[in-house]
């Protein structure tokens, strides 16, 4: 069977599959994503807090999160649900190990480290905002939330939309991770596929491809965003 | 009811303000009437910039109290705990009133020149859009930049952003204006653009308090000059008196410095 | 929950087995890659389309797509080809743990190639046209003048590469290999105690990270005399350079 076969659309084609896993890696990373960009601006608001053990504990999650490898945690959230899953099974009489949802946890173990990096980014924006024009709307009678709403948040996003395309193209790269735990995106699919047609070439080429198109229309999509918001900054001439 | 015309625009009574163990304005009272045009000199470190940021509370005084046409602003200035204004909404009432123009322009970044200029009326003061927008550009047609009012701040030239920045003033309709050492950021051949917009507004009999280089303004259009040194008032009068018979050495050194 | 403290003892020196393998992984990937970078690095800085593109598409090729890919295109993948089979790489490409290093350091040479790149574009075009009056050029002016301040100018960004490098090494558990993770999931696999292995796991990576970044700070220390306070007299300074 030749390549186009293969991956084609046809009877014995791997096409819709392949599309289908697509679909998922990109759900479980946009799942992932927003969870850590909640988390990523809780971190955020805790490390400007004048409150010093939030300020700790913000810096402890970061810290931890950006140094221990990907696949580790999400070992710890599949075992850990799973585990605590088993438990409350065995309590209805269900006998040995249930596993977690994948997606789920998934999308939690992503969006717990992307949020450290998502932490990191938002908080050089508000660190990179201009004082006196923050000043200025004091001055002029802003009350706290509009001056956030009106002001620091459209400047603040503004800064931090390189920064939220950097640690996209990283979480849509680390999905391929949920794969270990059973999770049919790309990379599972492709395992899949390779083993049933020995063709492991073909398929983790398709996968790399995929995911390649992914990033590559995702990171116009996002440098598309960053010219439109910066708009009124002066460009290097 | 106090009689308007009577009521200080401005009242500082005896204000204290430190940094740590470092006190740079050690007891200054000032009155600014309706009308009155006072330019506050003063080296730098004289604690000049202090004292006007003091008005609206973007520097909380340690000691004193600060009156904005009567009102007093409730502060909570107890021992050993950071100075602070007990209530927010009157301070941000109060801050509507009192314009202030900053040596940096502080111009919202994100925002066309015509948002600036509409961004606290319609937003802090509530004010219908459409007579907002009316409005700001005609200050900006007054100022000289109505071309402009699509541009964002960093397309303009310092003298430009400027007189934005004075046309989002006057957009508050401030009963008083603070002006923060409003040229000393400009290259010279920009000041005058700027200097001759103050000089309209003093000559409508606004009511405004100018922290300034500038000696010639000071003595032509202020009605009042106060020479700070040290975090006191050294010399304060009418400019045609202190400029001719200074009182006080500091000051007559301070003038006859190449400025 | 209650932490059992024998079991976590017992994770702790079970997984420590599991160092030398990853400190290998990363030092092999990291040494091979940085010579691949400084490569593409240059080519990159070329001015010369036809060396610069090359190195722009193997760039946004391995910067695009997940790491795992490229391990199992080059573990799983490459045994689809006979010819491969029964060359003389297959003794190689046949075992999980060059299969890894290889991945690692086309990986990382492409992450730091940009790294590099940055580097060598932040030296003041003053400097160097400086360096030209003085009649220097071409690989003296590079080694003299370029290469001493690009260094380090990328020493920050490097030492976060080498940090997701030694987390990157996960990976090589996913193609068999019993580094520091693949001990982990065996043991919580075995024991289904997740979090005291984690918390055992986590701890080791990040001391490895941490020694990392100090040991770049010193060299940063060290690679910038002008950024140091200056000495009080020159007289107390011995002639180091004739040493």
């Amino acid at each position: 069977m030749d390549y186009l076969q293969l991956m084609g659309f046809g009877p014995n084609g791997w096409g819709y599959g392949m599309l289908a896993a697509t679909g998922m890696t990109v759900a479980v990373a946009l799942c992932g994503y927003l969870i850590g960009s909640v988390l990523g601006s809780l971190g955020a608001a805790a490390a400007f807090s004048r409150f010093m053990p939030l300020r700790a504990i913000a810096g402890f999650y970061t810290t931890v999160l950006r140094g221990i490898p990907d696949l580790l945690v999400i070992y710890l959230f599949y075992f850990g649900s799973s585990s605590v899953i088993s438990a409350v099974g065995a309590l209805f009489g269900a006998e040995g190990f249930v596993g977690a949802p994948a997606f789920l946890t998934g999308a939690m173990a992503i969006g717990v480290v992307s949020g450290a990096y998502q932490m990191q980014v938002f908080r050089g924006a508000v660190l990179a905002l201009p004082k006196g024009e923050i000043e200025a709307a004091r001055a002029y009678g802003m009350p706290s939330f509009l001056l956030f709403r009106r002001i620091i948040l459209p400047q603040a996003a503004r800064f931090a939309i390189p920064g939220m395309g950097n640690v996209w193209q990283l979480v849509l790269k680390e999905s391929a991770l949920i794969s270990v735990i059973g999770l049919v995106e790309i990379m599972r699919q492709s395992q899949i596929g390779a083993g049933s047609t020995r063709q492991p070439f073909s398929f983790y080429l398709t996968a790399g491809a995929l995911y390649l198109l992914i990033t590559f229309v995702s990171g116009r999509g996002f440098r598309l965003a960053e010219r439109r918001a910066m708009r009124g900054v002066r460009r290097a001439a | 009811m106090p009689d308007p015309a009577k009521t200080p625009a401005v009242q500082l009574s005896n204000i204290r303000k430190s940094y740590g163990e470092h006190e740079v304005l050690h007891g200054v009272s000032l009155t600014a009437n309706e009308g009155d045009v006072i330019s506050i000199l003063g080296s730098s470190g004289s604690g000049k910039s202090t004292l006007l940021r003091c008005i609206n509370m973007l520097e909380v005084p340690n000691a004193g109290s600060v009156s904005i046409h009567g009102e007093a602003i409730t502060l909570d200035q107890k021992p050993g705990q950071p100075p602070r204004a007990r209530d927010m909404r009157q301070v941000n009432r109060l801050r509507a009133k009192a314009a202030m123009v900053f040596q940096s322009f502080n111009l919202w970044s994100h925002l066309t020149i015509l948002e600036n200029l509409i961004e606290a009326p319609v937003y802090v003061l509530k004010r219908d859009r459409k007579e907002a927008i009316a409005e700001a550009e005609a200050l900006l047609a007054r100022v000289g930049i109505a071309e402009k009012r699509h541009a964002y701040p960093a397309h303009l030239s310092g003298g430009q952003q400027q007189r934005a920045a004075i046309a989002r003033a006057l957009a508050m309709h401030p009963s008083v204006m603070l002006f923060d050492e409003p040229t000393s950021a400009l290259d010279p051949e920009l000041v005058g653009e700027v200097l001759k917009v103050m000089r309209d507004l003093a000559a409508e009999g606004r009511t405004m308090l100018i922290v300034t280089h500038e000696m010639g303004f000071a003595r032509d259009v202020s009605t009042r000059t106060v020479f700070l040194h040290n975090g006191v008032i050294e010399e304060e009068g009418a400019p045609a008196e202190v400029f001719e018979n200074p009182r006080s050495d500091r000051f007559r050194q301070f003038i006859s410095r190449d400025h | 929950m209650v932490i059992d403290f024998p079991f976590l003892w017992e994770s702790f020196t079970t997984l420590l087995n599991g160092v030398p393998l990853t400190l290998q992984l990363t030092a092999l990937s990291v040494v091979t890659g940085a010579v691949l970078a400084v490569l593409l690095a240059l080519m990159r800085v070329s001015n010369r389309w036809w060396l610069d593109l090359p190195a722009q598409a193997y760039i946004f090729v391995f910067r695009g797509t997940p790491l795992l890919v490229q391990i199992y295109i080059i573990y799983y993948g490459l045994s689809q080809f006979p010819e491969l089979r029964h060359s003389i790489l297959w003794p190689f490409l046949r075992q999980a743990y060059w299969c890894a290093a290889l991945a690692l350091a086309l990986n990382t040479a492409a992450y730091s190639a940009e790294i590099i790149r940055g580097g060598l574009l932040s030296v003041p075009a003053g400097q160097i046209e400086a360096a030209r009056a003085t009649g220097m050029s071409g690989f003296l002016l590079m080694r003299r003048i370029i290469f001493p301040q690009a260094l380090r100018q990328m020493l920050p960004g490097y030492s976060n590469e080498i940090i997701l490098m030694v987390k990157s090494t996960a990976l090589a558990s996913t193609v068999t290999l019993m580094e520091v993770t693949g001990i982990a999931a065996k043991l919580i696999s075995q024991s289904y105690r997740p979090i005291e292995v984690f918390i055992c796991a986590g701890a080791i990576y990040l001391a490895i990270n941490f020694i990392v970044v100090r040991a770049f700070a010193a060299l940063e220390y060290a690679l910038s005399p002008e950024r140091r306070p200056a000495p009080a007299s020159t007289a107390d300074q011995p002639e180091k350079a004739r040493a």
